[in-house]
């Protein structure tokens, strides 16, 4: 039974020793001439600018929040796509009245302002 | 499919939208009027609901039954909405922002508490249960900027989505030992032969997420703060729909799909029934707030209720019905009282109740009988619905369990007459009188003479709560 | 061959960890994630349950599709809190939560 899966536990262990393996290479051949501006933070080759620990503004949150609540209710879209056609007609108006309720709540966070980037 | 049956659920959940559609398109100085709008439409949903109460029948395959029970708890549910929406018109525009997503979302959880009672599949039955707690949890953080009230919602969160992923864990293991999700299914696949150690496993986690939900001992922790924090009409409608609804999924769920493994809930409900009695009553005599205290208060009562299925008879079932419709009244009348307080002094402390006869007679008296009904003092129903309990379970030869219930009614009502007692002997602080809006005033005289009505004659009541009973023992 | 129990330990394991860091951590949105974890164990359960007793039948993974959906609303609603509390008392511990009492 186990035999299936030694080539997946070979790779496995393999994969787990091979980055101590490149990193302990690097280690012994690298040379180590380090200077001030080497050791500074890297940030696209740029100097880095203000302190990293910012607040992000409340807007991203709200966006994040509706974003997933909108993406997760279309999990209901796949099965019924798929089966669409044995489905037939009842299952098409019960997916209209769906995703009108969808909308619905879309048109609410949108009146209510959390679409507005402030 | 008979979409038919679906009338009232279709009117309600239509009714939700539409408010929040309204919430939306009024202009701001308008919408006042939505909470009578919703007051109005809920009143005649409740008359479709008692035009269609003989209807019975399945829908969806057998996932939704609508039969005399649910239509039963339907009715109970929506004079309770109509209760409630009724005097949280004065509180909700005292608050000024934000009414139609109050009476939207009070709509919204009145649909989830109807989906529970008459869900016939673990899947529909958690969909009705999520469709209740989250409008709920909503509906709890209202108060924008208020500390107690955001910490009380999010207590609620927090707690019940634990015990909601509880519950999900004994559902996903029952749907494991039958097979089904189905009750009719899963009837036929537990039975008393076969319990296993999967099926004890399931029912145990069912029994702690149902116990959160009506707030058993030793799961009733949540129900004082968040009582105490939730806006005063949001507090009596958890107190009274929530409660009931889970009570009215629990009975399905362990009447019609596992009534085979009685032995193994059994015991274990007659060990928190009793403990939900004894800690509920006597931790309600220290309390100061008058919502901590009603919170005990309901934890004791959902014990008294928890009495009906140990009895696990046609007379227990009944007697729980019963008890439900008066608990809805007397609840709804306490409560109205308390928030019309609290919105003209923002204090819900019973020292401050002092000299109440002298303020507001109204508001002193309609209190009084709707304690003196939750403690059981005759002539009042809630003395009607204990003794229909106590006699269901002594029928059964659980003496000791009458016995403890009856001394500690006896101890609830002594924390009831600490208010009384405040409320007519002491000596006012302020004399200026309480004013008592028209909504509160309707709740009020309704739900007094409900609790008198049906304590002077309940035979009606009793008789329909005993035909809708014998759903589960058919004669 | 993985058998039906090999599913049913990991969902356990994943329940009681998630169980574990739901009562235990002190961040509002640690917890939540915790219960997440616990309502993912749960998926697990419906899943392999459905695989192994019935696999023609697919009530398991429908099921296991709402809960997730369900799961989703309720981190919506939660994260709002946290958001509307923090905007409060600039604090996510649970602990700070004595406003009420526990």
């Amino acid at each position: 039974m186990l035999q299936q899966y030694s080539g997946l536990g070979i790779y496995l262990i393999a994969a787990i020793i091979f980055p101590f393996i490149i990193v302990f290479v690097a280690l012994i051949l690298g040379p180590k001439r380090p200077n001030p501006e080497k050791l500074t933070t890297y940030e696209c080759g740029l100097d880095t600018q203000g302190p990293t620990w910012v607040q992000f503004k409340i807007n991203y949150f709200l966006y994040a929040l509706v974003f997933v609540v909108f993406d997760v209710e279309t999990v209901f879209l796949y099965p019924w796509a798929v089966k669409f056609q044995a489905l037939g007609l009842f299952a098409f108006i019960e997916m209209i009245i769906f995703i009108a309720i969808l909308v619905i709540g879309l048109w609410y966070a949108w009146k209510e302002g959390a679409l507005e980037w402030m | 499919m008979n979409l038919s049956l679906l009338t009232l659920e279709i009117v309600v959940a239509t009714l939700a939208l539409f408010i929040f559609i309204l919430g939306l398109v009024a202009p701001a100085n308008q919408k006042r009027g939505i909470g009578y709008f919703t007051v109005l439409s809920l009143v005649v949903s409740l008359i479709i609901a008692i035009i269609l109460h003989g209807e019975s029948g399945t829908a969806f395959g057998t996932m939704y039954v609508v039969d005399p029970f649910s239509s039963y708890f339907k009715i109970a549910f929506l004079i309770a909405a109509v209760l409630v929406t009724m005097f949280s018109i004065s509180y909700v525009n005292k608050l000024g922002y934000n009414q139609g997503e109050f009476f939207a979302l009070t709509v919204l959880a009145l649909l989830g508490m109807m989906i529970m009672s008459s869900a016939a599949d673990f899947i529909t039955f958690y969909l009705g249960l999520e469709m209740m707690t989250i409008p709920f949890i909503i509906l709890t953080a209202f108060r924008y900027g208020d500390k107690a009230s955001s910490e009380a919602g999010m207590k609620y969160m927090l707690l019940s989505a634990m015990s909601s992923a509880v519950l999900l864990y004994g559902l996903s293991i029952l749907y494991g030992a039958a097979g089904s999700t189905l009750y009719s299914d899963v009837i036929n696949v537990i039975t008393g032969d076969n319990i296993d150690a999967l099926t004890v496993i399931g029912l145990v986690f069912l029994l702690a997420g149902f116990g959160f939900k009506i707030s058993m001992v030793p799961f009733h922790m949540w129900s004082p703060d968040i009582y105490q924090g939730a806006p005063t009409p949001v507090t009596a409608f958890l107190a009274i729909g929530s409660k009931a609804a889970a009570l009215a999924a629990m009975i399905r769920m362990f009447m019609i799909a596992l009534p085979e493994t009685r032995e193994v809930w059994m015991t274990l409900v007659i060990v928190l029934c009793a403990m939900t009695i004894v800690l509920g009553n006597f931790v309600a005599i220290p309390q100061t707030n008058i919502k901590r205290m009603l919170a005990y208060s309901s934890i004791a009562h959902a014990g008294y209720l928890l009495m009906g299925l140990v009895a696990f008879t046609n007379l227990g079932i009944s007697a729980i019905l019963y008890y439900v419709m008066i608990y809805v009244f007397a609840n709804a009348g306490a409560f109205a009282c308390v928030n019309e307080f609290g919105n003209m002094t923002g204090s819900d402390e019973i020292k401050d109740y002092t000299g109440m006869w002298k303020r507001s007679p109204l508001i002193a008296s309609v209190m009084l009988l709707c304690l003196l009904s939750l403690g059981g003092i005759p002539p009042l129903a809630g003395f009607v619905g204990k003794f229909y309990l106590f006699t269901a379970i002594i029928d059964q030869g659980y003496i000791w369990l009458a016995f403890l219930g009856i001394g500690m009614s006896m101890v609830s009502v002594y924390y009831y007459l600490i208010v009384v007692k405040v409320m007519f002997l002491g000596k006012p602080v302020e004399e200026t009188s309480v004013p008592v809006s028209l909504g509160a005033k309707t709740v009020m005289f309704v739900s007094a003479v409900a609790s008198l009505f049906l304590g002077l004659y309940p035979a009606p009541l009793t008789d329909i709560a005993t035909k809708v009973a014998q759903l589960f023992f058919p004669m | 061959m993985i058998t039906l129990e090999y599913y049913l330990i990991l969902a356990a394991a994943l329940f009681c960890i998630g169980l574990f860091g739901a009562v235990a951590k002190k961040n509002a949105v640690a917890v939540l994630m915790s219960i997440e974890l616990m309502l993912n164990s749960v998926n697990i359960n419906l899943v392999a349950f459905n695989r192994f007793l019935a696999p023609s039948q697919l009530v398991g993974h429908v099921f296991a599709i709402f809960v997730i959906v369900v799961a989703a609303a309720e981190v919506a609603v939660g994260l709002a809190i946290v958001i509307s509390i923090y905007r409060d008392r600039f604090s996510t511990e649970v602990d700070n939560l004595d406003w009420l009492k526990w």
